[in-house]
């Protein structure tokens, strides 16, 4: 096991850090903690632009999150304390952050790095539904829809609506056995499409420490698989969080976790909110020991992460870590367009381009039709998304912007319409698992069409 | 006279407790109803709050200091508003999230979103067991039990709570039942036997109005 130390120093700091109620910890340290890191590195964002431009304005977004986490700390709930780091601590804890890491086993492993802003290296590609539930009988070929795509490097597998016929409870049996039976299904899919050693991040059947813990190990997921957790928002954690992170250690697995703050929750604006994302970030290396570190930030009302008051703080975060830290970083596209529809090809569009220049080292999904409705995913998205991520890579921040705007101004109204599109049954073909002839040609007119606006697919 | 409700608008809007109860107090002084006050001032102005947070033009912690400075004015007026014998809710509500489920900020955005529209809430937390949802509701004699569910493995403490307020005819005819939440669809509502769906904040407000019939 590696980071004993360190982890037994994160554990201790639950366990003596300052003690605060739930409800102050909400309000005093984080909204009042980030309206004031607000004010003091005057942070002000342009309302009309999506993609950030302003390298100073990133600059002080970093300074701003590290102040801000420096002072607020992340909660723990079982103690009712803060585990806090001193602004000087947090920095020491970056510095030895992973700058790189071989994700997968075999000539199935991929090499994900740090990018930079504007960097011409293509980011990786975790082509998959982000957990989304399907049916089992659709699950091996619905995985595989994702895992025979070239442009896809690693995966995470969908999750089980059922398990055996019976509703998923968390802290029970059937937890335990939906998680083994995600596993299993996860590796038959990978040996199916012949490509048995690429990485699939799990177990997302199962939500408890003991449901997802139980299928990580041998006959489950492997080592050279990434181990995800969210943590709560905002910036509170428990011990179900810091068990999953001890047995990962333990396992010597590659941790990969998630913060998925909420736009106009506890962070207010975007202004508040691209701080928080970017101190989210900061604390998932510092408290979590991240590996990797990712995020979906979330809409309160439509749930996705394609719309403009999400990008703008998505972005400006993104260059704010790419600039100032070499974290490993990965969003997700959380569109409320689901398959068969132009809508999700064109919110990917957005946020694919939005994110590879402002420098992400990873992007994850699509999570179709905000990944809530069951079997409303299929692989042609990941394709789409994955040959965006390579013309994106070629573009600067100002051709960019002009490209997302373009994008965005397709999809914008149709946000809270909530079009989540088709099962993959309907737009599969299930034998040869290729796309139905409506679902091709729509994204191909889509594809021909954005080429247009400067993405070259070449 | 027209009275001019100026000052206690502006507390509301930008939660400032003091000057919320020190204003109200002033006016029930001067001869206004406690009633009154909230009809033709708190009531309206908390609504122009939910509205302006539907449109994200303001955010949770403005709608929380908000609904904080109502509820210390409520506070201030209750001897006067049981001395009327009137009371200002428009229902009481106990809202939490299931068992297994930690999500509590969107949980949080309905319950803020209730207050300001004028109803009593007891807020049980996040990771909520159906049995304690039950037992709560009767403590705290609500008419409303509102769940969320995030994660599909806990969507069954939902269904759960459901059949325990069926299987109670005592209960059953004084709780109604909403859900909400990523995985929870209309359709599952449906089937489940819940008495109301919201898909988000806004649609929690219009279904727990309706149910309340105001």
């Amino acid at each position: 096991m590696k980071h004993t130390t360190r982890l037994m120093n994160i554990v201790q700091r639950s366990l003596d850090g300052p003690i605060i109620e739930e409800e102050d910890f909400n309000n005093k340290n984080v909204s009042q903690g980030l309206a004031r890191v607000v004010a003091k590195y005057e942070i002000k964002v342009e309302k009309d632009r999506i993609v950030n431009l302003d390298d100073d304005l990133a600059d002080r977004v970093w300074d701003a999150a590290v102040d801000f986490l420096a002072s607020c700390g992340v909660y723990c709930q079982n103690t009712g304390r803060v585990i806090l780091h001193s602004r000087e601590e947090i920095e020491t804890i970056l510095k030895k952050a992973p700058d790189n890491v071989w994700i997968g086993a075999g000539t199935d492993a991929i090499h994900e790095v740090v990018r930079g802003v504007e960097d011409p290296r293509r980011p990786l590609l975790m082509g998959s539904a982000i957990g989304t539930a399907i049916e089992e009988e659709f699950y091996i070929p619905a995985a595989i829809s994702y895992i025979q795509e070239p442009e896809v490097d690693v995966t995470m597998v969908p999750t089980l609506d059922k398990i055996y016929g019976y509703d998923i409870r968390t802290r029970s049996p059937l937890e335990i056995m939906s998680a083994w039976r995600e596993a299993e299904l996860a590796l038959e899919a990978l040996r199916r499409a012949g490509r048995p050693g690429m990485a699939f991040t799990g177990l997302g059947s199962s939500i408890s420490d003991v449901g997802q813990l139980s299928a990580d190990g041998p006959g489950g997921l492997r080592n050279t698989d990434l181990h995800t957790f969210g943590i709560i928002s905002e910036l509170k954690t428990n011990f179900e969080i810091l068990n999953k992170l001890t047995h990962i250690l333990y396992r010597d697995g590659i941790i990969d976790p998630y913060a998925n703050p909420i736009y106009g929750g506890l962070g207010g604006g975007m202004e508040g909110q691209a701080v928080l994302i970017t101190a989210a970030m900061i604390a998932l290396n510092v408290v979590f020991m991240a590996t990797c570190v990712g995020s979906s930030p979330t809409h309160p009302f439509n749930f996705n992460d394609t719309g403009r008051e999400v990008m703008i703080p998505s972005s400006l975060s993104w260059q704010a870590l790419a600039r100032n830290s070499h974290l490993l970083t990965n969003l997700t596209i959380t569109a409320v367009g689901g398959p068969g529809t132009k809508t999700l090809l064109y919110e990917c569009v957005a946020f694919t381009v939005m994110s590879t220049v402002s420098g992400g080292s990873r992007l994850l999904g699509p999570r179709s039709a905000t990944g809530s409705i069951t079997g409303h995913f299929s692989g042609l998205e990941a394709r789409f998304t994955g040959e965006l991520l390579g013309a994106a890579s070629k573009l600067n921040r100002e051709q960019a912007e002009e490209i997302v705007q373009k994008a965005y101004a397709k999809y914008k109204d149709d946000l809270t319409k909530k079009p989540y599109g088709k099962h993959f049954k309907d737009v599969y073909d299930l034998k040869t698992l290729r796309p139905t002839p409506e679902w091709m040609k729509m994204y191909e007119e889509v594809k021909n069409e954005v080429a247009g606006w400067g993405l070259s697919f070449d | 006279m027209t009275i001019s409700y100026d000052v206690l608008e502006k507390a509301i809007t930008d939660g400032d407790i003091q000057t919320g109860v020190t204003e109200s107090l002033k006016m029930v002084d001067s001869g206004t109803k406690p009633l009154e006050i909230f009809s033709d001032c708190i009531e309206p102005v908390l609504a122009d709050v939910g509205d302006r947070f539907s449109r994200l033009e303001i955010f949770l912690p403005e709608m929380i200091c908000s609904a904080e400075v109502v509820k210390a004015i409520q506070e201030a007026l209750k001897p006067y508003l049981e001395a009327d014998q009137t009371s200002t809710s428009k229902g009481k509500i106990v809202i939490a999230t299931v068992s297994g489920d930690l999500h509590d900020i969107g949980k949080n955005i309905v319950k803020a979103m209730l207050e300001v529209n004028g109803f009593e809430i007891k807020d049980l937390g996040v990771d909520v067991s159906p049995q304690t949802a039950v037992r709560s509701a009767k403590d705290f004699n609500a008419d409303i039990i509102a769940l969320s569910a995030l994660m599909l493995p806990s969507i069954p403490f939902v269904k759960d709570v459901i059949d325990f307020v069926e299987a109670d005819t005592d209960v059953r005819e004084r709780f109604k039942v909403i859900v909400g939440g990523g995985p929870v669809s209309e359709e599952w509502a449906d089937e489940a036997g819940a008495d109301g769906y919201g898909d988000n904040a806004i649609e929690a407000v219009a279904i727990v109005r309706r149910l309340m019939g105001v």
